[in-house]
């Protein structure tokens, strides 16, 4: 397909709706970003803020009812797929563009040997015969180093590590070499040393086939290890977008400046851990502009009126704030906040 | 597997032995013998003791346990007090009938439960799904007995098309078949429902359809194979109770099943053929649960591999 | 004020508006209850049918068994509402009768059954080891059983009659209650608030009552629902074949019964007990389901 470089995936002002008894609401606000080949993309934000919705949305998998999709533009290597019919889609689906979720127990179908179903996927694409299917379903298991491959086969994924299961998730996920492999939280269900594996996997399988990667996940380090560029979402929207370098350097939004100050750090001197104060904004009471404003130490008048947008140059950092401040104020204002306690309690 | 399996038959072989004691005793329990209906009641009283001594029956219960248990093994299964017939004989007539009687109704029932519980699950909370579920609900709360007499009305006695009672046509079948078959199928229907809406939420399913699986195979092939697994491990408590609505079916159309001999021989006081045909039933229910334990096991891969 | 302070205080007003419609459980209990249209139907029915068979003889305007020669098989009259039967006596007042034994016989059995079950099912569940093994041996001994063939043995051991039928009703009936309940209390007691109240020095029969008691009692009740329909149906299917209720109990599978033979010329004498024992099993069975769309909220398919 394209040569290194070209944009494998791109979204433009994306917008999901999820219908509830008596109103609907916005989950997913204009999101739009772009994935090139041989690159990973993060997408990092908390539990709520749209992220697994979003890649639901890019591949058509919403449950509709109640989630639907109603804006916006998506590109799998420059093709509309958004209007394309469903049996379109569905052959687009494994083949151009993979998904691999976050439990890879309950992700399995317990019945099924792991060998019957990549053979199945395989031959739901490819008009191969039997022999040929398993032939490629041992090689490409064989690729992302499970060891004897051929009686693996056989296996239920009852019978497989959770890493192990991992892996078959995303062997079936590149068997048929898609252009983008979105990764919805592949690492959370697992244990920490597994983690570093499966993403060095994801990175090796990235480069030999030049993959683009959406990697969802609310953990910063994972992304630091895997992901080229970062983009963070809140409530739905995208806040700031950055070389992942520069985020971790220079955080712009206050959010993403909270979320770094918030991770434990061996070397502080910290008494206590930070977290960002407030809570993530219930969808049937939205505040009136910017989505961040009651929580965020730098808020003016502007923050209430107007909703901010996400300006920036096309390759550059983008950033979605009337009035961003450096990273070191947020230590000031925690000293002050821990001089404050301290002297409030004596 | 095999501990499993171990486990299952030894339960089953208990249960056997401790009905068979309480089936002898409790037959033995109430007022009145044997004597009472196949003696006239004009004979003396002497001979009338004579008869009772010749039966054993005055001999204290244990004692008549066993030794009805060492017959048992010896072959000897009893013959009627009644008619003389051998049990072995009875059963070969009673039983054959009870098995047509009993797995035309199960057969029905299976057959269209499942396709409709399927669809009730595909086209949830659409007409077909109503009106299955209406129909469930339905068959659950018509007792089999109403049913009977309703379908006698309007097939026999109004438009004369099948007949009321009796062995052994297809035609005497068809009624006795619909009515045993009414509520498994019900409950079996909203079982399979239930379980196709349970699987249908799974995390599986999303990962097959992000592969690009078609929607068939998706729900006929993986979703299906899923949700039967409770169905299959339900249906021995199924088959247990097909044998006990059988009794009332047979006897409300005179089918001359197993079911229909219990309950005359229980009300005539036949001892040898009550005792028999209740272990006979009860062996059934037993082998029945344990089939049905034995397919779940192999139907379920978690299970099978333990 | 400042446009923040103004607007933020707008803004957590909406928040708290929001937040507040939230109804509590117990309403959101019956909220779920009454938007079920059917499980209320369902749930009214069986509240008229238990106040029926409480109010019994005094809504019976006719003596039951009281047979009237010269008025047999008539049709509605105002002095017989529902006609008579073949010996004359009063459908209506049969029928009032009817539906108090088979709610006394469906009801007391379940109840009994429920309280047995449940007893048996916490102490398994909570105590274990050999408690559990022995007790349990028991209870899926029992289940599996098909409760009319147990009831034709109690019927050939004690003679025909209702005593038969619920004593047979009853045996069986407690191991379901005891199983669902074991299953539950398994689940619950290794949750973190059994530890804590432990910790905190509560006594067994304390947790099981305060703790776990109202948490599984839940799922019981749904079974309890559909056990009550269940006991009726056997009651009324042996009743019919004879083995039940004998002369003069008006008991409604006895009255189909009785009626068998006058089909063609007056089927209203087994249709009236019959269309009573179906709405009846209806409204169990679907007061049964909405009960389980309440307390089971994860199969609740939405």
């Amino acid at each position: 397909m394209i040569a290194d470089g070209g944009v494998a995936l791109s979204v433009s002002d994306l917008h999901t709706t999820l219908a509830f008894r008596d109103r609907s609401v916005d989950v997913v606000r204009g999101v739009s970003f772009s994935v090139r080949r041989g690159e990973t993309l993060a997408l990092v934000g908390e539990s709520g803020c749209g992220k697994t919705m979003t890649a639901l949305s890019i591949m058509r998998l919403l449950p509709d009812p109640p989630a639907r999709l109603t804006g916006g533009q998506i590109l799998l290597d420059g093709r509309d797929i958004r209007s394309l019919p469903e049996s379109a889609m569905r052959s687009l689906r494994g083949e151009a563009i993979s998904m691999v979720f976050q439990e890879p127990l309950t992700a399995l179908d317990p019945v099924f040997s792991i060998g019957e179903q990549l053979v199945e996927l395989i031959r739901a694409h490819r008009k191969v015969s039997k022999q040929t299917a398993r032939n490629l379903a041992v090689e490409i298991l064989k690729e992302v180093q499970i060891p004897s491959a051929e009686t693996r086969m056989r296996d239920y994924p009852h019978q497989l590590s959770g890493g192990m299961r991992q892996r078959v998730m995303i062997a079936m996920a590149l068997v048929l070499d898609p252009s983008v492999l979105v990764a919805d939280e592949p690492t959370t269900a697992l244990d920490v040393t597994i983690q570093a594996q499966i993403l060095d996997l994801i990175k090796t399988e990235q480069e030999q086939r030049q993959l683009g990667v959406l990697l969802i996940t609310h953990n910063l380090a994972v992304v630091s290890r895997v992901a080229r560029r970062v983009a963070v979402m809140y409530a739905g929207e995208i806040v700031e977008e950055a070389p992942t370098q520069q985020l971790f350097d220079n955080p712009k939004h206050p959010y993403t400046q909270g979320l770094l100050r918030s991770l434990p750090s061996a070397s502080d001197e910290r008494h206590y851990l930070y977290s960002i104060p407030g809570r993530v904004p219930d969808p049937r009471a939205l505040p009136p502009a910017c989505l961040y404003a009651p929580r965020c130490p730098f808020a003016v008048d502007r923050c209430w009126e107007e909703h901010p947008r996400l300006v920036g140059r096309d390759t550059g950092p983008l950033l979605r704030c009337w009035n961003p401040q450096p990273f070191s104020r947020i230590e000031e204002i925690e000293r002050s906040e821990e001089q404050r306690q301290a002297a409030t309690a004596e | 597997m095999l501990r499993y399996l171990g486990r299952r038959s030894a339960y089953m072989a208990l249960i056997v032995l401790l009905s068979s004691v309480a089936i002898f005793y409790s037959l033995r329990f109430a007022p009145g013998d044997p004597t009472g209906v196949t003696l006239n009641p004009l004979t003396a009283r002497e001979a009338r003791e004579a008869y009772r001594e010749h039966l054993g029956l005055n001999r204290p219960v244990y004692e008549q346990y066993l030794i009805y248990v060492g017959r048992l093994v010896h072959g000897d299964l009893g013959t009627s007090l009644v008619n003389g017939s051998s049990n072995l004989e009875l059963l070969q007539f009673y039983g054959r009938n009870s098995l047509v009687l009993g797995l035309t109704a199960l057969a029905l029932s299976y057959l269209v439960a499942i396709p409709l519980g399927i669809l009730a699950a595909v086209k949830r909370n659409k007409w077909p799904d109503q009106l299955a579920m209406g129909g469930a609900i339905l068959g659950m709360g018509i007792p089999n007995f109403w049913l009977a007499l309703i379908l006698v009305y309007f097939f026999s006695l109004n438009l004369n098309l099948l007949p009321a009672a009796g062995c052994c046509s297809p035609n005497q079948l068809i009624l006795p078949a619909i009515v045993l078959a009414a509520e498994g199928t019900a409950v079996t229907t909203r079982m399979v429902r239930s379980s196709m809406l349970e699987q249908l939420r799974q995390d599986y399913v999303r990962t097959l359809r992000a592969q690009g699986l078609p929607e068939w195979r998706v729900v006929g092939r993986h979703v299906l194979r899923n949700a039967l697994i409770p169905v299959i491990s339900l249906s021995g408590l199924r088959l247990g109770w097909l044998i006990g609505y059988a009794l009332i079916v047979e006897t409300i159309f005179r089918w001359p099943g197993a079911g229909f001999l219990l309950v005359d021989s229980v009300i005539r006081r036949d001892y040898p053929v009550a005792q028999f045909f209740s272990l006979v039933l009860v062996f059934f229910v037993v082998m029945a649960n344990w089939l049905a334990d034995i397919s779940y096991g192999l139907a379920n891969p978690v299970v099978r591999r333990a | 004020m400042s446009t923040i302070s103004r607007r933020r205080q707008e803004w957590e007003r909406q928040v708290a508006l929001a937040q507040a419609a939230r109804p509590s459980r117990l309403r959101l209990a019956w909220q779920e209850l009454s938007s079920n249209k059917l499980a209320l139907v369902g749930f009214v029915i069986v509240l008229l049918y238990c106040l029926v068979a409480l109010l019994g003889p005094v809504l019976a305007p006719n003596y039951a068994t009281q047979v009237l020669n010269d008025a047999r098989l008539a049709p509605l009259t105002p002095g017989h509402l529902l006609g008579t039967d073949d010996l004359g006596r009063d459908m209506l007042s049969r029928l009032v009768l009817g539906v108090r034994i088979s709610i006394a016989v469906g009801l007391g059995t379940t109840a009994i059954a429920l309280l047995v079950g449940t007893v048996a099912g916490m102490i398994m569940g909570y105590y274990r080891g050999w408690v559990d093994t022995i007790v349990n041996g028991f209870v899926e001994m029992v289940w599996g059983f098909p409760l009319i063939l147990i009831a034709v043995l109690m019927v050939g051991a004690l003679g025909p009659g209702l005593v038969g039928v619920v004593l047979a009703v009853g045996l069986i009936n407690w191991a379901g209650f005891a199983r669902i309940i074991r299953g539950e209390v398994l689940v619950l007691r290794e949750r973190e608030f059994i530890a804590s109240a432990r910790a905190l020095g509560t006594g067994n029969t304390a947790i099981m009552v305060k703790h776990l008691l109202p948490n599984v009692i839940g799922p019981a009740l749904v079974m309890g629902s559909y056990y009550v329909a269940v006991a009726i149906i056997v009651e009324a299917g042996l009743s019919f074949i004879g083995m039940g209720a004998q002369e003069p109990l008006p008991s409604l599978g006895k009255m189909v019964a009785d009626g068998r033979g006058y089909m063609l010329v007056d089927h209203w004498i087994s249709t009236v007990p019959g269309l009573a024992i179906v709405l009846l099993v209806l409204g169990l069975n679907v007061l049964g389901d909405g009960l389980r769309d309440i307390f089971d909220p994860r199969l609740r398919e939405r």
